[in-house]
């Protein structure tokens, strides 16, 4: 084998120069992750973006887009998306920020607990904690039921009650954001603030002007994700982009108008990306590093506000979700008889999502790979590209895998299939995985691949028995993860499923309308209660894992 | 010096976009010999040595080691993994999910020695480092000293041609540096491996090897061979 790369041969004198015999192992191995990835989770987009701009008539024209410009609802819908997005961004910073902050540099009492606790919010679906809150306040809930009026539910179903819902939900991104950019504060800093400063000012302008920038980013990732949402709009009776998508295309079949309502949605996207990745650089990637803190904040008389706060935080967003959706679902029985109606269903999430987050994580290692040992300027792009694909609202993804799936032949023996419905899932969480997987990736020093290159190991064999064991811990959160995602998967799955084929969250959304609460809320607790099971033995191994070091 | 060159650089050039790090470098090093190369960080000593053991491509001249061409007009011909080499990094890059036998292990699994004859070369690897008793330790549970020992014996017990060093003792005290360089110097001198050593150390360099190289801006500004006889008998 090394002698087909030697590929110099000098002939009487005469060196021949001979372009390489075979590509490297590690050149093909990585190209075939970068085409099963372009072609699973970008062409889907290039389409959309490719079929906004044909007419009616098979032309080039621009008349889905001159639509949307001269109708006022259009413009409206843009509006309500932004305000969405904006105070979705807005609420889970002013809640996540501080929390962030309070982990980071305070000494609170069951520190580890909280933060488990404060995580939960962000892998309840976000259409669970909307149905949730629909069974709480909504015209037939709790609150109506108890006060024998309809108090709340003009407020539940609105941009108002969207916001709370998706702010409750994804505010630990924000708190997780700000406690790993505190913890890469150098305490050398603060400590020479400290010299000559009080506690409070050295946070105020020390500690906050160097982690604003993970802020603003994490905001911003926030409001990407809140604009691409589709079960909680769906739910709440909110009309958005992403729910104008679905319906243009599932009750319309207008298929240039649904690829022309996804461009607007795609654009804003793709600039708030840029901007949040212009702002974060390459701190997204950098290992969480627990320096030594300079600062540590005394609580002293806060303390009751803070435990108050953490209280409240607590109780909106995890206590009274789930506990309603435990005292609806009621007795056991209930949970048994829902397992056993939509029993299908849910078999069918787990297996599909257990296929899917290890496909997802087997191709999101090789480009996890490619991106951390990448020059500078290509890492960049291709962070931008990930974050963007990831951005991508599911039903545009839904509606890309159809057009592009949805025909003869082999491909169309794949789209009639529940191979779709992951196909569905690579599509929308390869990029969220091989992002986490790079940064797992840049842990390992290239130093140590370079060893087992000089001591005679191929690249494949490098990979298997030196890069994946070492980043093992980073493997298992990555599937877990991508697990939790696929399990949740709304808007694509809901399009793309082939007809009698359904998945948990698919069930729950389309039954709701017409089935007692008991027993929607029992299977909307069962999602979450599968959810809770990997993440668990997660959080079990890795702190055992570090313990052992 | 005596014979052919065993590793002969000629005219080795290695340029990072506008910057020439290695320029035109020209060296012979005779078997057996111990080649320290020494100069300030960013003097291209370190790319020089990553040059030799085909971990960088040149974008000029040529490298052969022991006869064979292993780099010529800007490519590598031989894969690090063919030349022969030991390499000890910086940094160690010890696996840290194997133990200090599983790095043996692995290095010599890679270059396809049976399992049986793999257990003894293991062991007198461990002898040779005096590290025996730390044979199932994983090496993040071993001090730096230790980690050193095991670093160096993971690069010797394939038996390469070439050991290549890369300031691997610099995190090191000074009395730990010299016990480590004397016994280094040893196992050596018992093995006849031809030795590349990078470092910074003046001090360092003149006790172990047998000629130093001075390096500067990418280039041989001097090259002093060492009178052993100063250090006879101390």
């Amino acid at each position: 084998m090394l002698d087909l790369v030697a590929s110099n041969t000098t002939v009487k004198g005469i060196t021949l120069r001979l372009p390489p015999v075979l590509p490297s192992a590690r050149a093909i191995t990585l190209g075939v992750a970068v085409t099963l990835f372009l072609l699973l989770c970008v062409l889907p987009i290039i389409y959309m973006l490719g079929v906004s701009f044909v007419g009616r008539d098979g032309s080039f024209s621009v008349g889905n887009y001159r639509q949307l410009l001269i109708d006022a609802r259009q413009r409206e819908l843009l509006l309500t998306s932004t305000l969405l997005g904006a105070g979705t961004a807005l609420l889970a910073t002013i809640i996540g920020a501080p929390l962030g902050v309070l982990l980071a540099r305070t000494r609170l009492p069951l520190k580890r607990m909280l933060r488990i606790a404060l995580v939960i919010p962000l892998v309840v679906p976000p259409y669970v904690s909307a149905l949730a809150w629909i069974l709480m306040t909504g015209s037939t809930g709790f609150i109506a039921r108890w006060f024998g009026s309809d108090l709340l539910s003009a407020w539940t179903y609105s941009l108002t009650g969207a916001i709370l819902v998706l702010g409750t939900s994804f505010f630990p991104l924000s708190m997780l954001a700000t406690e790993a950019a505190a913890r890469r504060v150098n305490g050398r800093l603060e400590e020479a603030g400290l010299l000559i400063a009080s506690p409070g000012r050295v946070l105020w302008r020390i500690t906050l002007p160097l982690i604003a920038p993970t802020v603003a980013a994490a905001a911003l990732i926030i409001f990407v994700l809140a604009l691409a949402e589709f079960g909680v709009p769906g739910l709440l009776r909110v009309r958005v982009f992403t729910t104008e998508v679905f319906t243009a295309f599932s009750a319309l079949y207008d298929f240039g108008a649904a690829t022309a309502l996804a461009v607007p949605l795609l654009a804003v996207a793709l600039i708030v990306s840029i901007i949040a990745k212009l702002i974060i650089g390459e701190r997204l990637l950098v290992a969480r590093r627990n320096l030594h803190p300079g600062l540590v904040l005394r609580l002293g008389r806060w303390r009751a506000v803070v435990i108050g706060f953490l209280a409240i935080i607590l109780a909106a967003s995890v206590v009274l979700p789930l506990s309603t959706l435990a005292i609806e679902a009621g007795q056991l029985e209930r949970i048994i008889f829902a397992l056993g109606t939509s029993g299908d269903a849910i078999f069918n999430s787990l297996y599909l999502s257990t296929i899917g987050a290890t496909l997802t994580c087997a191709l999101a290692v090789l480009l996890g790979y490619g991106r951390a040992r990448s020059g500078a300027r290509l890492r960049g792009l291709v962070d931008l590209l990930l974050i963007v694909i990831f951005a991508v609202p599911s039903t545009v993804v839904g509606v890309g895998l159809i057009g592009l799936w949805n025909r003869p032949g082999l491909v169309g023996a794949i789209y009639t299939s529940q191979t779709i419905i992951v196909v569905g899932y690579l599509a929308r969480f390869v990029p969220v995985a091989a992002l986490m997987l790079a940064a797992s990736v840049r842990q390992i020093p290239v130093s140590v691949e370079e060893a087992a290159e000089v001591a005679g190991a191929s690249w494949w064999r490098t990979l298997t028995r030196i890069v994946l064991p070492q980043m093992r811990t980073g493997l298992a959160a990555a599937w877990v993860v991508s697990f939790i995602f696929c399990f949740g998967e709304l808007g694509a799955t809901l399009l793309v499923a082939p007809p009698g084929e359904s998945t948990l969250p698919v069930r729950v959304y389309t039954i709701i309308a017409n089935t007692p609460p008991a027993e929607v809320a029992a299977l909307a607790l069962l999602q979450v209660g599968i959810i809770l099971i990997p993440l668990a033995l997660l959080g079990f191994f890795s702190h055992g894992e570090r313990g052992a070091r | 010096m005596k014979g052919e060159a065993f590793v002969r650089l000629a005219r080795v050039t290695k340029r990072y976009g506008a910057r020439t790090v290695v320029d035109a470098v020209s060296l012979d090093i005779a078997e057996g010999e111990i080649v320290a190369l020494l100069g300030a960080s960013g003097c291209g000593k370190t790319t020089l040595l990553r040059l030799i053991a085909g971990l960088e491509t040149p974008d000029a001249g040529g490298i052969r080691i022991a006869g064979e061409r292993v780099a010529a007009d800007g490519r590598n011909i031989s894969p690090p993994r063919a030349r022969g080499i030991g390499f000890v990094f910086q940094d160690l890059a010890l696996w840290s999910h194997m133990t200090v036998a599983g790095n043996l292990d692995f290095v010599l699994a890679s270059i396809g020695i049976p399992k049986r004859a793999r257990k003894t070369r293991i062991e007198e690897a461990l002898q040779m480092g005096r590290i025996e008793k730390f044979a199932d330790t994983y090496p993040h549970r071993m001090s730096g000293g230790e980690q050193q020992r095991v670093a160096i014996a993971r690069a010797l017990v394939a038996r390469p041609r070439l050991l290549l060093l890369d300031e691997p003792l610099s995190s090191l005290d000074a009395d730990l540096k010299a016990n480590l360089l004397a016994e280094l110097a040893t196992m050596q001198k018992a093995l006849n491996v031809t030795t590349v050593h990078v470092t910074h150390d003046r001090e360092e360099a003149v006790t172990f090897a047998d000629r130093v190289v001075m390096m500067r801006e990418g280039k041989i500004e001097r090259v002093e061979t060492v009178d052993r006889t100063r250090f006879a008998n101390t």
